[in-house]
């Protein structure tokens, strides 16, 4: 009987375990957690003309926690271009300066981070979060602290939520979404498509636009199929790929690493089939683990190096102060310094609404990303590059714009 | 018809496959239980050091890669040692829940040390026999994977060296009498803390084997541990705690519950099905197949 306690103890031990690894992280994710604490006071307009103190815009970023990688990319984004515009003199005669405070790649530490940024009233506006569930828990900060927010998570919800003070510097999933589809059906003319997607809630929101998209061009997909994050063995899913003859793969996956090892057995098992992937199969950790089984494959993708004449000269002003190409976490975070200049050289003072409706009045700002025309949501791009891999590296094969 | 001879097969090997692997990690678990009776719940960790080891020695110091997969279970057997040391050895005379929440703890922190050592990029390792553009054979519409063919190999003569070491030799005894009664095998004059020191020793050493073996199919990440582990306990305790028979067929039998019950039912319950299985042994076997061989204590 004692032994038997002691292996309920272990079991229980167990489950303490798996609930402290599955709490990992879901790039994109849209799951809210927790209430943001409200701060209890909101931010002040900076001080008005005859200023010569530089204007602070602040900025949350992963310095520590899993995603400190895309932290420092964006980080180096931001402050490029702070450094340009300050180079060129300025926001009405004041130069920029950053503030950065580390979310440690978690929901709480975002949320603790903006409310220290909100403390200081010189910072006139934030660049928050590219994770949609860090954006979500920071949503009700944002909402009492009235200052202008850009934001990176693609969920669809979050500039869908009624408010006014967050900003989109990325298309959202519904256009990814959107374009996977016309571009396999359309462009590639395929009409039995399978749907492969992560159970996650970007994985799960993003199927169910790829799926609404496709029936809304006359398809009905073959399989639509998830998995959960993590999986080491897709022999289950690709066999019942197989048999259900689909010409064409729309995948819908979080992680690069569940890409690689499905990527490797599609190639294993002899799978014939054309790839369309979302966003996550032309990150580089992807192309690094699976090598050639992702040649000739398809991505979507919202940030591509020579995918307009801004985004060329922003990666060659990148590649000259940083040494290697930008990669969209760099791209957001410097378009959205970019934008919040603009924005406020266009206001006619530095109080958060001025600055808001000056976003909002922003058409044709040519940025890294793409063209930025902000709606009344405050998404400010809508189109995504599908690009094709060629022996490994991702070439421009078209840009795609959904006019609603 | 035709067609799903070769899906059946396919699904067997594959799930024969990961179940090898499930049950390389669980036999560490169960040889660090039927020493010291605690459950190693860094044993999953074992495996991805040293895959992170063998990483470092081939990519980082560009040692051949026989070489460096020799060094890293070198490296693997004095980390065991010191692992011992600094997580068994201090809390030796306590009783075993406190040795287990300090696994727990030594899992988080490895996890964590790889996470702030490597990153979160996950990393890439050759297989051992790197051939041909796929790294496996197909026959008669079955894919096989050299990479687990040699997995699986490698298990199997493991199970074997160890239930033979375990049952024939003196050095195998001495270590059953340790885990029987400590303090009457001290009596008879066997030296105890060597004898444990000894099983760490081998179970980082076969974690960490495990690690390098699944590393070129699964990728080298911070995680790629924990799930592992966890499968692997979910193994023994199917198989009968303690029992090396039982580890090696809990790890099969659950490699093949998870991919027929994720082909023939559903793919993101494919994880519950494991812990389904461990959840009804629990209840109604819970000495598991083979029963427990360790005699019951007073």
């Amino acid at each position: 009987m004692r032994r038997r306690l002691g292996l309920v103890t272990i079991v229980l031990a167990a489950a303490l375990l798996v609930t402290a690894c599955g709490g990992g992280s879901s790039q994109g994710g849209g799951a809210a957690q927790g209430g943001g604490q409200p701060s209890g006071q909101s931010a002040q307009q900076a001080a008005g003309g005859g200023e010569t103190k530089p204007i602070k815009i602040g900025q949350v970023i992963p310095i520590t926690g899993e995603a400190a990688e895309s932290g420092k990319y964006q980080k180096q984004g931001a402050e490029l271009a702070v450094e340009q515009i300050n180079a060129a003199g300025g926001v009405k005669g004041r130069k920029l300066q950053l503030v950065q405070e580390d979310d440690k790649t978690t929901n709480p530490g975002a949320v603790a981070a903006l409310q220290k940024l909100l403390e200081d009233k010189e910072i006139v506006a934030v660049i928050g979060s590219i994770r949609s569930t860090q954006v979500q828990a920071m949503m009700p900060t944002i909402a009492e602290a009235k200052i202008p927010v850009a934001i990176g998570g693609t969920n669809y919800g979050l500039t869908h939520s009624g408010n006014p003070w967050v900003f989109r510097f990325r298309p959202h999933d519904g256009y990814s979404a959107q374009v996977l589809a016309k571009f396999t059906v359309e462009e590639l003319g395929k009409k039995k498509v399978a749907v492969i997607h992560s159970t996650d809630a970007f994985g799960t929101g993003g199927k169910d636009f790829v799926v609404e998209a496709l029936k809304k061009l006359g398809v009905e997909p073959v399989l639509v199929q998830g998995y959960n994050n993590g999986e080491k063995d897709y022999t289950a899913i690709l066999t019942a790929l197989k048999q259900s003859g689909a010409e064409a793969l729309i995948t819908y996956m979080t992680f690069s690493t569940d890409l690689g090892i499905m990527a490797k057995q599609i190639k294993q098992l002899g799978i014939n089939v054309t790839w369309v992937g979302s966003p996550s199969i032309t990150a580089k950790d992807a192309a690094n683990l699976a090598g050639d089984a992702l040649y000739g494959t398809y991505g979507v993708t919202d940030f591509q190096v020579d995918g307009s004449e801004a985004s060329k000269k922003f990666a060659e002003a990148y590649k000259a102060k940083y040494g290697q190409n930008p990669d969209l976490y760099s791209a957001w975070t410097y378009d959205a310094v970019m934008v919040f200049a603009e924005a406020m050289k266009k206001a006619p003072d530095l109080k958060p609404e001025s600055i808001r409706q000056a976003i909002l009045s922003i058409k044709g700002f040519p940025g890294a990303e793409g063209e930025y025309n902000f709606d009344q949501n405050g998404d400010g791009l809508r189109h995504y590059h599908v690009v094709k891999n060629e022996n490994g590296t991702w070439k421009l094969f078209k840009t795609i714009t959904i006019t609603d | 018809m035709s067609e799903s001879l070769p899906i059946v097969g396919q699904l067997l090997f594959t799930g024969l496959s990961i179940g090898g692997v499930y049950a390389l990690v669980a036999l560490g678990i169960v040889l660090i239980y039927r020493a010291t009776n605690v459950v190693n719940f860094a044993q999953g960790d074992f495996s991805m050091l040293g895959a992170y080891i063998l990483v470092v020695l081939t990519q980082g110091a560009g040692l051949p890669y026989g070489l460096a997969f020799a060094v890293a279970l070198a490296a693997m057997a004095l980390f065991g040692l010191l692992f011992a040391l600094g997580v068994y050895y201090p809390l030796r005379n306590r009783t075993f829940l406190p040795v287990i929440i300090a696994t727990i703890g030594a899992s988080i922190m490895f996890q964590n040390g790889a996470l702030a050592v490597f990153g979160p990029s996950p990393q890439k390792l050759r297989p051992i026999i790197d051939a041909g553009p796929t790294g496996g054979v197909t026959v008669g519409g079955v894919f096989f994977d050299y990479q687990y063919l040699v997995t699986l190999v490698v298990t199997l003569v493991l199970v074997a060296v160890q239930h033979f070491f375990f049952e024939y030799t003196l050095l195998g005894k001495k270590m059953q009498a340790t885990s029987q009664d400590k303090d009457m095998a001290r009596l008879l004059g066997i030296p105890v803390t060597a004898m444990i020191a000894l099983t760490f020793i081998y179970s980082t050493f076969l974690g960490g084997l495990s690690g390098m073996l699944v590393a070129p199919i699964f990728f080298v990440t911070h995680k790629m541990g924990a799930v592992l582990g966890l499968k692997a306990f979910a193994a023994t305790i199917t198989g009968g705690f303690g029992d090396v028979k039982g580890a090696i067929i809990g790890g099969l039998a659950l490699g093949i519950v998870e991919t027929f019950g994720a082909a023939y039912i559903s793919v993101p319950y494919k994880d519950a099905f494991a812990f389904l299985v461990l959840i009804i042994f629990l209840l109604f076997r819970p000495q598991g197949i083979f029963g427990e061989k360790v005699a019951e204590k007073a």
